[in-house]
């Protein structure tokens, strides 16, 4: 127990297995106006307005960029209302019923393969800003401001790591979408002036690399793309670790992986830049995972953006009704965000509905063990953060780099005393500001 | 069909915690380690063990037992026959218990060992707060006190020598191989046929435990090895120097409390550092400490005078303006030339020793 831990139970036997389930044909969706990067909008539709399938229907403005909102299926526009945002607060949404015709708007017309070979960067950056592609692993950064960076880049790194327990819907999507995803990094990389590609994954998932090297093999043998093996361990799907392993490149805190001829692209994202470039659209579709213990049916659906995750966990047959009280999570059960409602629609960036057995871990006296210190891939000292920040010395915090923190969870997951250190750290970073 | 839904409720992240890690996994690992050394010990010494081990644990639990209750009396909370203060739960107290026990003399009376073990969970660990604030490790204290107080009172049973332990006859002739004769370098690896405290002798048992609680990773393995380490690498720097042979090493790290220290007490997660680094020095300072007093000091033995000196330091390896999570290549060099300044200061000692 007094060690590097970095092994994460994974959870993720079962519904990686399973086929993906297809629930592509919601009734109606709800459609994000807000997100946590943007405040404001304009809304371009009103009730009763019919609306196709890839529909530019409103404007959001974040505090650099703007990006427009489409519509996810073809129907006719309902009231705005208030829902639940993966963040866990709560945003403006607009309703749209679907009419399951699946009309696709005029503007969705696929590219031929001549003419995207002579796409410049900046005519690639501006498809990718119309469709308004993010970071779907869940940070939710414009793809565009990645794409469209002036430095030199050397390599294109595909994060297929997937780190986090208990989730598989990227390890499904690969899977069923292997060509998709290395024709999107042939785009990055004609987009980015890169000689060479990679795509990071754990080394135990090795039915990824057979098809992924299977693919390069034999239709994609003239890119000089890689499958990187990396460790197991977590949070070995965080860029810079990932960077770390795949490359050896050590990117200090602060600094920006494309400084160093890098960058770094989920794998959804790389097929949103597929389907952006081939296709002409937008993310309207995602792969979702539902899981953990509380729920009676996990497994990995094909959705549609905006469905509601209640429909989703009703479709999985429900909670377990055994519970009295349950934890529902949105992303992983190490970094995701807990809701206090399953009133929460799916929106680009969110990966996974996880429902928990609400276990409340008996804390002991923090016996100085080490684990958290040793563990901490960000090299700080979890525990004499939370002493400074239970003796309120700011001094000590920012001595202690607290800032470095990236929340990864680890601190908590592997303490001896099951305290929740965590916590302590975010108050520190709350305090230092 | 609402009222059958379950309640959401909220939490922060992670959901997840690492299953099979807890207190008392660890502090039960450490009195599985001991087993084999008890088991030794009461073979051994029979009954005058068995009391001596049933007294140290009976009254430190008792100690912290009132002393919780008093507390909760002074807060003003109603009695409770079951604590949830109390630390016999996670095996703590125990272990404390045992490894005190295990450091005292076959002959030491009665009362001694009630009042060195009370005093050690008091001062030691009680009045800083409990479990996790403890500055001193409790067995170290409660033995120091009463070797300070009531040395007089215990001998050891001595067949070999008159009156003396095997580190004993060496600090009274500092540099003579005539301590071989009967103290036999394979006697005090097995712990038959010597003299000395109950738990302590046997190198071979006590290294068996420390394998264990590696395996179990319920111990931090650099402190024993650096610490034992260091007494090796300086003793065996005053044998090239004064041309003793290899026997003198390895004679330092047999005998003695060295390796029962080293394994158990030097080990104690709370008082030690907290960082990879700062418990490499931290048991460097130890091996250095422990060597010094061996050699230069009043007493034959240094091992729990020096765990508690570094005690008192462990607060300085982990304050915020140098500690490091890792151990950079600064601190490399600096720990070197630490490391050739200590072996030139001992062997100049020794010049003026012998």
């Amino acid at each position: 127990m007094i060690k590097r831990s970095r092994q994460v139970r994974d959870y993720k036997a079962l519904d990686k297995t399973l086929p993906t389930l297809q629930f592509t044909t919601p009734i109606e969706v709800f459609i994000h106006l807000q997100n946590n990067r943007c405040k404001t909008y304009d809304l371009f539709v009103k009730e009763g307005d019919k609306v196709k399938l890839g529909e530019v229907i409103a404007m959001r403005h974040g505090g650099f960029f703007e990006q427009p909102v489409h519509s996810t299926v073809s129907g006719v526009v309902g009231k705005a209302s208030r829902k639940f945002h993966r963040t866990g607060r709560k945003v403006d949404v607009i309703q749209i019923t679907n009419d399951f015709h699946d009309t696709f708007h005029e503007s969705v017309v696929d590219r031929p393969d001549a003419l995207i070979k002579k796409l410049t960067q900046a005519e690639m950056v501006e498809i990718v800003k119309d469709k308004g592609l993010v970071g779907l692993g869940g940070s939710g950064f414009p793809t565009y401001i990645k794409l469209g960076t002036k430095e030199k880049i050397d390599t294109v790194v595909v994060n297929a790591v997937e780190c986090e327990p208990y989730l598989s819907s990227d390890y499904r999507m690969i899977l069923q979408n292997p060509g998709q995803i290395l024709e999107g990094l042939k785009y990055i990389m004609q987009a980015l002036g890169a000689k060479k590609g990679l795509i990071a994954i754990k080394s135990k998932k090795t039915p990824l690399s057979q098809i992924l090297n299977q693919e390069l093999k034999t239709r994609y043998s003239d890119m000089n793309v890689e499958v990187a093996m990396l460790g197991n361990h977590y949070p070995q799907g965080w860029e810079i670790e990932m960077f770390k392993w795949a490359l050896g490149i050590e990117i200090p805190h602060g600094e920006l992986p494309t400084k160093y001829g890098v960058v770094g692209f989920n794998v959804s994202t790389t097929y949103g830049i597929y389907n952006a470039i081939k296709h002409n659209l937008p993310v309207y579709e995602r792969h979702f995972t539902v899981n953990g213990d509380a729920v009676k049916f996990p497994q990995n659906i094909r959705v549609r953006v905006g469905t509601s995750v209640k429909k989703l966990i009703e479709i999985s047959d429900g909670y377990d009704e055994t519970q009295k009280e349950v934890v529902v999570v949105l992303g992983g059960p190490m970094m995701g965000t807990s809701v206090v409602s399953d009133d929460v629609v799916v929106s680009k960036t969110t990966t996974s509905v996880l429902v928990f057995k609400n276990v409340e871990y008996k804390e002991e006296p923090c016996v100085r063990c080490g684990s958290c210190v040793y563990s901490c891939p960000v090299h700080i000292e979890p525990v004499q953060i939370m002493n400074a920040v239970k003796r309120n010395d700011k001094d000590a915090m920012k001595g202690l780099e607290a800032y470095k923190c990236i929340e990864c969870g680890l601190c908590t997951y592997v303490c001896t005393s099951k305290i929740h250190v965590t916590d302590y750290v975010r108050k520190a970073k709350i305090k230092l500001g | 069909m609402e009222n059958t839904l379950p309640k959401i409720v909220r939490k922060t992240s992670p959901y997840l915690r690492r299953p099979k890690a807890s207190v008392t996994r660890m502090m039960r690992d450490v009195t599985i380690a001991l087993l084999p050394v008890t088991i030794f010990a009461i073979y051994k010494f029979g009954m005058a063990a068995v009391v001596i081990i049933i007294l140290s644990i009976l009254a430190m639990a008792a100690t912290e037992y009132i002393y919780y209750q008093i507390v909760d009396k002074v807060d003003g909370e109603k009695f409770k026959f079951k604590n949830k203060s109390f630390t016999l739960y996670n095996y703590s107290v125990v272990t404390s218990g045992l490894i005190y026990a295990l450091t005292l003399p076959d002959n030491t009376p009665w009362f001694v060992v009630i009042i060195g073990a009370s005093f050690g969970v008091f001062f030691g660990k009680l009045i800083f707060g409990g479990l996790g604030q403890n500055v001193f490790n409790p067995a170290a204290l409660g033995r120091v006190f009463i070797v300070v107080s009531f040395g007089t009172m215990m001998s050891y049973d001595v067949d070999a020598v008159a009156g003396a332990t095997a580190l004993g006859v060496l600090n009274d002739n500092v540099f003579g191989s005539g301590v071989l004769e009967n103290f036999k370098l394979m006697n005090l690896f097995t712990g038959m046929g010597i003299p000395g405290s109950i738990g302590e002798m046997s190198a071979i048992l006590i290294i068996l435990g420390g394998v264990y609680l590696a395996l179990r990773t319920s111990f931090e393995v650099r402190i024993p090895l650096v610490y034992i380490g260091t007494v090796a690498l300086l003793a065996a720097s005053v044998a090239i120097y004064q041309g003793l042979g290899i026997w003198y090493p390895v004679f330092h790290v047999l005998s003695g409390g060295l390796l029962f220290g080293a394994v158990f007490m030097a080990t104690d997660p709370i008082t030690s550092p907290i960082t990879k680094g700062g418990r490499i020095y931290f048991a460097f300072a130890l091996g250095v400490l422990t060597f010094f007093i061996r050699l230069f000091g009043a007493y034959p033995e240094g091992v729990v005078f020096s765990i508690l000196i570094m005690n008192m330091f462990v607060a300085t390896f982990d304050y915020y303006k140098w500690t490091n999570q890792q151990i950079t290549r600064k601190q490399k060099i600096i720990f070197l030339i630490v490391i050739l300044v200590t072996i030139a200061i001992t062997l100049v000692g020794v010049s003026y020793v012998g």
